[in-house]
């Protein structure tokens, strides 16, 4: 427990301090602002959540992936990490004090999004439960590749291509019924169809959700007992 | 306090260690000298369990809370202050932050405290490694190259720093490839070449072993005695 204190607040401090990380958790509710404000409010033909909803899904898919494998892969090239773990700290508590930052980093994006969407005190709190359970399924992600990634370069020349897929593949499902079909089955699809129409219901969302963090968890031990965090 | 026996460590067909074998007494400077490449850093992360060996058997008898380690690559966080990136393990240890500033004046970085490592010079990185590898106190010190590439003055005032803690009875285990800085510093020195052990024992006494006792002026000394500064 002190040492998920320990990497906790360091990656915290850090954090505020690392402008290309810090970025991804203020540019697509900023993003969502200014469509929301400037396009959707003043044209009757778009809702006014579209844009709030469609940022919130790509912000999941992408900002969380990229920010949890670059902060491993940096922590790994600059041998950071190697230091940490000499000094005792466990795998398990390294990788809970940085997905603890990211995760609360995203929850406040997810504020953020939900007090732009506008949205009623219900759907608000189903926006907030599938926006923070498709974030553990991301952070989940984004640290499997950064074990894979040597530095920050590779980190980023992984993720993004599956952040590309994961966070616009419900944008591209609206216009192809079969990738609508694939789609269905991953969590990113799962908050837009959460997001886009709150009636439908949680369960089979948070159903899909959770599996995916399952089946991502099993990748992740996987990927670490092959890889380890320092080699 | 430290010891290795018949240690042997291939990289793919390469073999990096063949059959490493010494003994470092508590409370002593034990030097291993080489050159680029010669094992000397496989040793220490093999020591400090970042690699495992193929054959042989190796012991320190201290727990790894115990150790403290500078290697080459600092590894320290660059946005963070001096003082942040000792905080960090001072949680991890469990000590009050007090310590880490006491640690910086030891190294005398109190006045870099605030700033960003970033912001440090190398010789300044070098002593904030060197802060975070004593900040717990620990009982045996791996330093690997801590001279690497500093200008003489810091690296004089690393020594300082190197003798003081030998004198708080700390066991140091350092590599170099600088062979001064091991007559000066080591109790107990082992040449490594290729992997394999080609001399060992106290640095007078190789030396007059090889008759190899040199008189060479030291300008180096006098140019620091004459101007209170380093040759940067």
């Amino acid at each position: 427990m002190r040492s998920v204190k320990a990497i906790f607040v360091k990656q915290a401090k850090d954090m505020t301090k690392n402008f290309s990380v810090l970025i991804m958790f203020v540019i697509f509710p900023l993003v969502a602002f200014g469509m929301t404000h400037f396009v959707a409010r003043g044209n009757d033909d778009i809702a006014d959540t579209m844009f709030t909803t469609m940022m919130a899904g790509i912000f999941v898919g992408m900002a969380l992936i990229q920010s949890a494998c670059t902060i491993i892969a940096e922590d790994r090239e600059k041998k950071s990490l190697r230091f940490l773990v000499i000094a005792g700290v466990k795998p398990l508590a390294y990788l809970l004090g940085i997905g603890g930052v990211i995760f609360v980093a995203s929850l406040l994006s997810s504020l953020a999004f939900g007090y732009i969407g506008g949205f009623n005190r219900n759907e608000f709190v189903a926006f907030m439960v599938v926006m923070m359970s498709g974030a553990v399924a991301s952070i989940i992600l984004g640290a499997t590749i950064g074990i894979y990634a040597k530095n920050q370069q590779a980190a980023t020349g992984l993720s993004m291509p599956i952040a590309v897929i994961l966070g616009f593949s419900p944008m591209i499902a609206q216009f192809n019924e079969r990738i609508e079909i694939l789609a269905r089955f991953v969590y990113t699809q799962q908050i837009n169809v959460v997001v886009n129409d709150f009636s439908a219901g949680l369960t089979q969302p948070l159903v899909v959700i959770w599996l995916n963090i399952a089946v991502l968890a099993v990748l992740f031990i996987a990927a670490y007992a092959k890889k380890g965090l320092r080699s | 306090m430290i010891k290795m026996d018949g240690i042997v460590k291939k990289f793919g067909t390469q073999t990096v260690l063949s059959d490493v074998s010494f003994e470092a007494k508590q409370g002593e400077i034990f030097g291993l000298l080489g050159r680029s490449g010669a094992g000397k850093t496989t040793i220490i992360n093999i020591l400090t369990n970042q690699l495992k060996p193929d054959s042989g058997s190796h012991k320190i008898s201290v727990s790894s809370y115990e150790t403290g380690l500078m290697l080459d690559e600092d590894g320290l966080y660059d946005r963070l202050t001096c003082l942040d990136n000792l905080h960090v393990f001072a949680d991890i240890y469990g000590i009050p932050h007090k310590n880490s500033s006491e640690v910086l004046e030891k190294v005398g970085l109190e006045n870099a405290a605030k700033k960003a490592v970033s912001q440090l010079s190398k010789g300044m990185r070098q002593r904030l490694a060197l802060a975070r590898a004593i900040l717990h106190k620990p009982k045996v010190l791996f330093l690997d190259e801590p001279t690497s590439g500093l200008d003489p003055n810091t690296a004089q005032g690393i020594h300082k720093l190197i003798q003081g803690l030998q004198k708080q009875g700390t066991t140091i285990f350092l590599t170099t490839h600088n062979m001064d800085e091991a007559v000066k510093l080591c109790n107990h020195v082992l040449l490594l070449h290729k992997g394999k052990i080609v001399e060992q024992g106290i640095p007078t006494e190789i030396c007059e072993r090889h008759n190899a006792t040199k008189t060479v002026p030291d300008l180096e000394a006098v140019f620091i005695k004459m101007t209170g500064e380093g040759l940067s």
